[in-house]
């Protein structure tokens, strides 16, 4: 057998849900061109002015006790190939940016104590995997919108050092007052609905719940993660350097392993201007000509959980043999590299999958298949 | 077994210290004016970093449990007019971010980690798994009484930094992992911290199948 | 005299900002407020425009429109004058 440094990283399964549902039928939603987002009081039940959300169907943003997503969450977990997860061999990656903040957030409004149960990030996880019937053995990663992919990123340092046969990365962002409100004062959470990549004069972004996982593990076949990378510019919380060298630090490593390929590009997109500019101009310069799409403007942002959410939506699109367009852009566009309609996949044999979050901070790997 | 050897080491440990005197103290670390904004546990993560001089090159793994827990609960009083300050403050990895824009300092590699029971041997595990010739491993937490009831606060504000690197040669001590541990291993963040500060050795198990150790030359 | 609702909005943007090395009448009138010598950045700009829709009244939609009101004090002063109700702009007890 090859060693391990030397062996493919293989996608052995991927699930997620979105606003639209599963991975399958959320593609499907977004070949139809179906927006999840809708305007929706930003406090919820206790109102504000409305701005796009996608919460899941039914879902109400103010907490319960346990959380209502719970649901969700078995429900994908059941999708996961069976395994003694969380032990010592089977590693369990779980990311997130908020975690059950939104419990948090319900203690502070309604008092009741029952909601600590899920309100910081350790306790969310520890009550999730004796829920799911996981072992301890659960690395907890928080870097914002970029979780998901630096999840990836460890899962494969432990299989690749022999520590695992086999990982499984779980990822989850519910949205809740506590970050709709934060975003709404952000002001890029306002009313209007997103438009990844377009120039437009005001940026918006909308939120959305999200929920995925996949199994990773050394050896041939099926799709695979070819390349992977990080950078972080610490420049600003809020903004990315002016001259786009963070995006392109990042990218540099995927480039390279993707040299000679065709490929296609799933980007970070939330529909916010000048990142938006700068990582679509950034993204025409290192993959010249290849058609580039967010899903963002249909899903929203699913904060912590995109990067993973929006793998399994590239997986079931190329099944599918169609890649969704770029829903809800408006031309002109930063670069007519920006898909606007779907377009078939079958020409292409990589996709770029790239994320961006506060900080900076940047990720993105590269997706190959045979 | 994965090891790596340490080169530097910088804990802050300042009891029962406020964030003003925290801010007087460690003012001069930052830039003019950028101390208004920071947080405890930021500061004391700069203070820890500081001497370590982080580069671009290095891998970052910073552990925290509770993180930003003074600014989660301010930032949950603006409600219903949520401070965008505070919303920014409260997202974990904030700590480190907040030092590391302060400085303007890229990193290519940085790993933030949360987490309890096995939190520290997640973070090492990650920091000797890092490419390149250098990891930082660092961590810490800022002392919260009122959230501590419910178990979602620290006891205590501290902050530690290893600079960890392949190379053996004038290493002031190691940091290890090898199999074997006990299926139900647990090493608590503070506990790690108390004995990279004190200096003492560490041998247990701190996750499945993950004994930590460490060693002081 | 100095005009009070400018001397008002400076005070709010000392305060607001925890801003102890600097006086209130230290800020010019005309200068950027964001990007120049004060040190202040995007997220300084939306802490304020939070104290300034609670103190006025006023409603700021976006980012992009934030830039453009905070471009320096007298255009914050001209926009709340024009935006505000007239008893917010009433001199604090």
């Amino acid at each position: 057998m090859a060693p391990p440094d030397s062996q493919p990283l293989r996608l052995r399964a991927t699930g997620c849900r979105t606003a639209l549902g599963d991975a399958r039928a959320t593609c499907a939603g977004l070949l139809l061109g179906r927006r999840a987002l809708e305007l929706l009081p930003v406090l919820g039940s206790e109102g504000g002015d409305p701005v796009p959300l996608a919460p899941l169907p039914g879902r109400n943003l103010m907490e319960t006790a346990p959380p209502a997503w719970l649901s969700c969450l078995d429900e994908l977990a059941a999708e996961i190939p069976p395994a003694p997860w969380g032990s010592a061999r089977h590693p369990v990656f779980v990311t997130s940016s908020n975690f059950g903040v939104g419990s948090l957030y319900a203690v502070q409004r309604t008092g009741d104590p029952r909601h600590f149960a899920t309100g910081m990030p350790f306790a969310t996880v520890e009550f999730i995997g004796a829920r799911l019937g996981w072992g301890t053995n659960v690395t907890v990663v928080s870097h914002a919108c970029v979780s998901a992919h630096v999840g990836l990123l460890l899962a494969e340092r432990g299989l690749r050092a022999g520590l695992a046969d086999r990982a499984l990365v779980f990822s989850f962002d519910f949205i809740s007052p506590f970050v709709t409100g934060g975003f709404h004062a952000l002001k890029i959470l306002n009313g209007g609905m997103p438009a990844p990549f377009s120039a437009r004069a005001t940026g918006s972004i909308g939120l959305g719940d999200g929920a995925a996982f996949a199994v990773l593990e050394l050896g041939q076949g099926g799709y695979r993660l070819s390349a992977q990378a990080t950078h972080n510019e610490m420049h600003h919380f809020t903004g990315n350097r002016p001259d786009g060298a963070g995006f392109a630090t990042c990218l540099a490593p995927v480039a390279a392993a993707a040299a000679g390929r065709r490929l296609w590009i799933k980007g970070h997109g939330t529909g916010t201007l000048e990142a938006g500019r700068l990582e679509s101009v950034t993204l025409a310069s290192v993959f010249p000509g290849a058609p580039l799409v967010s899903w963002k403007g249909s899903l929203g942002h699913t904060l912590g959980s995109c990067g993973l959410v929006e793998l399994a939506v590239a997986i079931a699109a190329l099944d599918s043999g169609r890649t969704p367009g770029t829903i809800a852009a408006e031309p002109p566009c930063f670069t007519d590299t920006v898909a606007i309609a779907p377009f078939a996949n079958g020409g292409f044999d990589g996709v770029v999958l790239a994320s961006n979050a506060f900080g900076g901070a940047h990720a993105a790997c590269l997706l190959s298949h045979d | 077994m994965i090891e790596r050897f340490i080169h530097a080491v910088a804990v802050e440990d300042p009891g029962p210290e406020e964030p003003a005197q925290t801010r007087d103290r460690l003012r001069d670390l930052f830039p003019p004016g950028a101390t208004r904004r920071m947080t405890q546990l930021g500061l004391v993560i700069g203070g820890v970093l500081h001497p370590l001089d982080p580069r671009e090159t290095d891998a970052i793994v910073y552990a925290s449990t509770h993180a930003e827990t003074r600014a989660l609960e301010a930032y949950l009083a603006s409600f219903p007019n949520a401070s965008p300050m505070l919303f920014q403050t409260s997202i974990h990895p904030s700590a480190v971010q907040q030092v590391l824009i302060a400085w303007e300092r890229p990193v290519g590699q940085f790993f933030p980690l949360a987490g309890r029971l096995q939190i520290v041997a997640h973070a090492v595990q990650t920091a000797l798994l890092a490419s390149g010739s250098r990891s930082i491993l660092c961590g810490g937490e800022e002392r919260k009484p009122v959230l501590l009831g419910q178990g979602a606060g620290s006891a205590i504000t501290f902050a530690f930094a290893l600079a960890l690197t392949p190379d053996p040669a004038g290493a002031l001590g190691a940091l290890a992992l090898s199999g074997g541990g006990a299926p139900d291993g647990r090493l608590l963040l503070c506990d790690f911290f108390a004995a990279v500060r004190d200096r003492r050795p560490l041998r247990q198990a701190a996750a499945p199948g993950l004994e930590l150790i460490l060693s002081w030359t | 005299m100095a005009d009070a609702l400018l001397v008002r909005l400076k005070q709010l943007i000392v305060d607001t900002l925890k801003l102890d090395d600097l006086r209130a009448d230290q800020i010019p009138d005309d200068e950027p407020l964001i990007g120049s010598g004060l040190n202040l950045d995007s997220i300084d700009a939306l802490e304020l425009v939070v104290q300034l829709e609670r103190e006025f009244g006023i409603k700021i939609r976006s980012s992009e429109e934030t830039r453009a009101i905070l471009s320096s004090v007298a255009h914050l002063a001209a926009y709340v004058r024009a935006h505000a109700p007239p008893e917010k702009l009433l001199p604090l007890p």
